[in-house]
């Protein structure tokens, strides 16, 4: 039986280990934050909900906590210490939580691979030449190397779920206003979510009961009560699961078909009835999301101007040679921002200017109503949760898509629609391709997490996610 | 030549509310800066808005009170700029949205008579922090209490076609919007600013001419005196065969200055505001203000000259508050005549008001109860008019008060008739010079009985008393 | 669909954000790459359009109360005196892009 202290010093070692192995995923960490919280724990005299001796867990550095600095992978935010702490983040302490790092993430959220951080690229667990994903990627390679068995990361266009496949872990995106958003900085309003990365299904509906549930402080928080999950279904008898064709595309990589394949056998094996059903916008998704998310981040983005917080840098430091405040604006967002950001805000800025609103952002708008209404009437259909690959391929090398930003995008192809609908999504590992993991992805209706992670554990149970396909 | 002048003007009025539009910070003015601010309103990473009930409460009054469509689902929006006191880079405001459109406001024009003006619209926003730029050397200095206060803005047509109109615009409005408590308006105080805009054409155009703009008017009269400027400007310009330029020019200084020449491309990006759902005003809600909206000053004042008799410049005057109008209200409904009433109130209870920051400070029954001492004779209107103010700081009923300060008139007959003998017997001189023929004399008999009674006596009986006795 | 390098000048001064020459080119080619890309968008019929916001269907409203307590913690401010946030004179700032 453990304590809170002796779970804290455990994953204090692993985490260090897991460090000096060169795996670069946290931003901060200091192991006497970590100790302390856990002696915290053990003083109280309400029993932790989070597991008997408290649970350790990475968050991600763009969800606010008072322990820790919030750089979001930064330079416009580091040293930023937050003076007030995540609604999420709150919860998990109050049930017994220890935030015990920030880990390292694409900057602001932007990005599928966790290179575009201002503190280094984070490498994948199993092979450090390849990336873990991202944007979560520092939470994602953390519960991969078993240094936490649980992480907070946040889903904007996959970036949980995208890293926990390509780590081989757990990784889940809630409801939109299933978790509270007050804390988690914004980088797409509509479609970011705090996620979950974990070791297991059911550590993952643990952590999602903690820190889900209305928040007076968040407008777009549903009001309902924090969910409660019971994940007892042994089998998946009653269970119907589509197979969106938009999903399976001839071009799909073999193995990643391969694991695919062996999963939806074995989900029939358990009970489930399968259903060929079409996504007919899907392929509209990646570019949607690509005109909303800068958009909104170009304006989420704005407030970095080095007057109230934050890293500021006059004009002349900026070499701009004058000191108004115009030059200062532009030294310190030009200094403080990385090259994927800046490309995403001047897109953003370009769909959002007068001529070319109409075009990309209404366009936009009208192509997410669309998508949404698609996932609407498959479900409506009787279909209980959508089966898809999670990615198109397994962890690329790093390096490989930094030049290309349009091919790095476009592996968001399966993850991004979920963000689009604002529907529950999970990744469970499936199989590995030469020893890297393939994950797939469950998909479900709006608030039917009790569905999807009875599903998913399910699934974890009948697919051996170590399998070698090659 | 003649030149039709075009004026449309926007206004932009803080709610009264407690806290701010989308955070719990206080509303209140003058505090120490940035004392009343939060995450929210600071712009800080992560933070959320959440709307303040009584800000949609009021601005939905406002909208009902000028005639406008309320909609029953509004947006925000964000209208995006740059500028170091606005903490988010953004405001959140409404845009095409908006909370009601297609309103009008009936002023008193003294060139059309009574008019209508049209209001495009009125919407709901946050206010910026205040810019300080001169309190250091080269530095601007940024308080951002006010950042985050709720503001209605109200867009008029350009229907107005004089300064004076717009004078009598704002009046209006401002007064329809403190009877309605939905704010105080103060312009000193910076809760309610106005932006006009102003172009000529020649009579009988159709197209509109080039409009200019001014910012930074501190009062109605600066905003009256502007316009005219401006006006007469055009005019030279155009009549000197030269283009009116699209400038914004500022009346900070007391003169006008260009701020801003041709509309500069401010491209604000409006898109929905991602962080807030559709405000929606529920049908209930909206006949719960509609069927509890005040009586509007217009209709109040033709009422009252109506239902009082009071002629119709006295209506207005008794109409300018609803404080006063209710006070003039019990005043008649405690037995006050309605003329005497209107006289009292728009004489000494104005008076006293405007010397004691508006507090009305004698309670109508009690005024009332002054009053009826006047008619009983006990004491003259001139003596009740010097206690009235005294009514002011005791708690005592009128009668007691008078009789405390001994100056109830005495009308007991026996008592007056024994001093005006009296006096008459003790100046046989006066007398005689009287009957002789110096009438004015009267004066002297008066003084002295009014001196004998130590002025208590009631002037009018005794005036009647000597003239009988002397007149024997 | 691509944007002129001067058109991604103007939007990098609209964003307040400073670029040198190589980087304005390397982002000129990027963002007309994405642009590019999401382009296809122009082909969506805007027929039938419904517009789709997640989220609850209205907006939550809270009661008129200040908060007790006064002021919460902030960060600290880059550059502070007597209770005021300080920046360099507003000089050129009126945003014309």
């Amino acid at each position: 039986m453990t304590t809170a202290y002796e779970a804290a010093q455990l994953a204090a070692a692993r985490i260090e280990a897991a460090e000096s192995s060169g795996l670069n995923a946290t931003i901060a960490f200091d192991p006497e934050v970590l100790l302390r919280q856990g002696r915290e724990v053990d003083a109280r005299t309400t029993p932790s909900r989070l597991g008997v001796g408290g649970l350790p867990l990475a968050v991600k550095d763009n969800i606010c906590t008072v322990e820790y600095d919030t750089t979001c992978g930064s330079r416009i935010l580091e040293n930023y210490r937050s003076p007030y702490e995540a609604t999420a983040v709150s919860r998990l302490k109050a049930a017994g939580g220890m935030v015990a790092c920030k880990s390292n993430l694409d900057e602001f959220a932007m990005g599928s691979s966790s290179e575009h951080s201002a503190f280094g690229r984070v490498r994948h667990p199993v092979d450090a030449e390849r990336v873990p994903g991202g944007s979560s990627g520092g939470s994602a390679a953390l519960v991969a190397a078993g240094a936490v068995d649980a992480a907070l990361g946040s889903d904007t266009g996959g970036s949980v779920r995208q890293p926990a496949a390509f780590c081989g872990v757990v990784g889940l995106k809630p409801t939109y206003g299933r978790v509270s958003r007050y804390g988690l900085i914004a980088f797409g309003s509509s479609l970011d979510q705090i996620g979950v990365i974990a070791a297991s299904v059911q550590q993952a509906a643990a952590v999602l009961e903690v820190i889900s549930g209305r928040d007076e402080r968040d407008s777009t928080c549903a009001d309902v009560d924090p969910i409660d999950i019971s994940l007892d279904r042994q089998d998946l008898d009653g269970i119907v699961v589509g197979l969106p064709a938009e999903y399976f595309p001839s071009d799909l990589d073999p193995v990643t078909r391969k694991a695919c394949d062996r999963a939806v056998d074995a989900m029939r094996r358990a009970g489930a009835v399968t259903r060929d059903v079409s996504l007919p916008h899907a392929r509209l998704a990646v570019p949607c999301y690509y005109v909303i998310a800068p958009a909104e981040a170009s304006a989420n983005l704005a407030r970095y101007d080095g007057v109230r917080y934050g890293a500021r840098v006059t004009g002349q430091e900026g070499g701009e040679g004058v000191d108004d405040l115009a030059a200062m604006y532009r030294a310190t967002r030009g200094a403080g921002f990385g090259a994927e950001v800046r490309r995403r805000i001047v897109v953003g800025t370009h769909v959002l200017s007068s001529g070319y609103y109409e075009a990309y952002y209404t366009k936009a708008q009208i192509a997410r109503g669309r998508i949404t209404r698609d996932f609407t009437a498959v479900f409506d259909g009787g279909v209980d949760v959508l089966f898809t690959p999670t990615t198109p391929t397994t962890a690329f090398k790093a390096g490989e898509l930094l030049g290309d930003p349009v091919a790095m995008y476009l592996g968001d192809v399966f993850v991004c629609a979920a963000n689009l609908a604002g529907i529950p999504a999970i990744s469970v590992p499936i199989g590995r391709a030469n020893g890297l993991p393939i994950g797939g992805q469950l998909m479900a209706p709006v608030f039917a997490e009790q569905t999807l992670l009875n599903v998913a554990q399910v699934m974890e149970r009948v697919v051996d996610g170590d399998h070698e396909l090659r | 030549m003649t030149w039709e002048t075009v004026i449309g003007l926007e206004v932009h009025v803080q709610l009264a509310t407690r806290s701010k539009l989308f955070c719990d910070c206080s509303t209140v003015f003058g505090d120490d800066p940035n004392a009343n601010v939060c995450p929210v309103c600071l712009g800080l990473p992560g933070a959320l808005p959440v709307t303040n009930r009584e800000a949609v409460r009021l601005g939905v009054r406002a909208a009902l009170a000028l005639g406008f469509a309320v909609h029953r689902t509004s947006l925000f929006a964000r209208k995006n700029y740059f500028y170091p006191d606005l903490p988010k880079g953004y405001q959140i405001s409404q845009f095409d949205q908006p909370l009601a459109s297609r309103g009008a406001l009936e002023i008193e024009s003294a060139d059309r008579g009574d008019v209508s003006i049209g209001l495009t619209r009125l919407h709901l926003e946050e206010d910026a922090g205040k810019s300080l730029h001169d309190r250091f050397p080269d530095q601007t200095a940024l308080d951002f209490n006010r950042s985050g206060i709720p503001l209605a803005e109200i867009v008029s047509d350009p229907d107005l076609r004089s300064p004076a109109e717009a004078r009598a615009y704002l009046t209006t409005l401002k007064q329809i919007l403190q009877y309605l408590d939905v704010s105080d308006c103060s312009m000193e105080e910076g809760r309610l600013r106005v932006d006009a805009n102003l172009s000529v054409r020649s009579a009988g155009q159709e197209a509109l001419g080039v409009k200019q703009e001014i910012k930074n008017m501190n009062s109605f009269a600066t905003v009256e005196r502007s316009l005219d400027y401006l006006r007469l400007s055009q005019i030279q310009t155009l009549e000197d065969g030269a283009t009116v330029e699209p400038n914004t020019f500022s009346a900070a200084t007391g003169t006008l200055r260009v701020m801003r020449t041709k509309e500069a491309s401010h491209d604000y990006r409006y898109f929905p505001e991602p962080d807030l759902p559709p405000l929606e005003i529920g049908r209930d809600w909206l006949d719960e203000e509609r069927n509890s909206l005040p009586e509007l000053p217009r209709a109040l004042c033709a009422r009252l000259g109506e239902q009082y008799g009071v002629p119709s410049y006295d209506a207005g005057v008794l109409a300018s508050t609803r404080a006063l109008a209710d006070y003039f209200e019990q005043l008649a409904g405690a037995g006050v005549d309605g003329r005497t009433a209107a006289h009292w109130v728009m004489g000494s209870v104005l008076q006293d008001a405007n010397e004691n920051k508006g507090v009305l400070r004698v309670a109508p029954t009690r005024l009332a109860a002054l009053i009826h001492m006047v008619g009983n004779r006990q004491v003259s209107l001139q003596t009740a008019k010097r206690l009235f103010p005294e009514l002011a700081v005791t708690d005592e009923a009128p009668e007691t008060l008078a009789a405390r300060l001994e100056v109830i008139q005495i009308d007991d007959e026996d008592q007056l008739s024994e001093w005006v003998r009296t006096v008459i017997e003790t100046h046989p001189d006066e007398l005689s010079r009287f009957r002789e023929g110096e009438s004015k004399l009267m004066d002297f008999f008066m003084g002295r009985v009014m001196k004998t009674s130590r002025g208590k006596a009631d002037p009018k009986r005794v005036q009647q008393m000597l003239l009988d006795e002397l007149g024997r | 669909m691509t944007v002129p390098p001067e058109e991604v000048e103007r939007i990098a001064r609209l964003a307040h954000i400073s670029l040198d020459p190589d980087s304005l080119q390397t982002l000129t080619r990027e963002v007309g790459a994405i642009l590019e890309y999401v382009a296809q968008l122009e082909h969506v019929e805007a027929a039938d359009a419904e517009p789709f916001r997640p989220g609850p269907a209205k907006a939550p409203l809270r009661p008129d109360v200040v908060r007790p307590g006064g002021k919460p913690p902030l960060p600290a401010a880059p550059k502070f005196s007597d209770g005021l946030y300080l920046v360099p004179k507003v000089g050129r700032l009126d945003d014309t892009g």
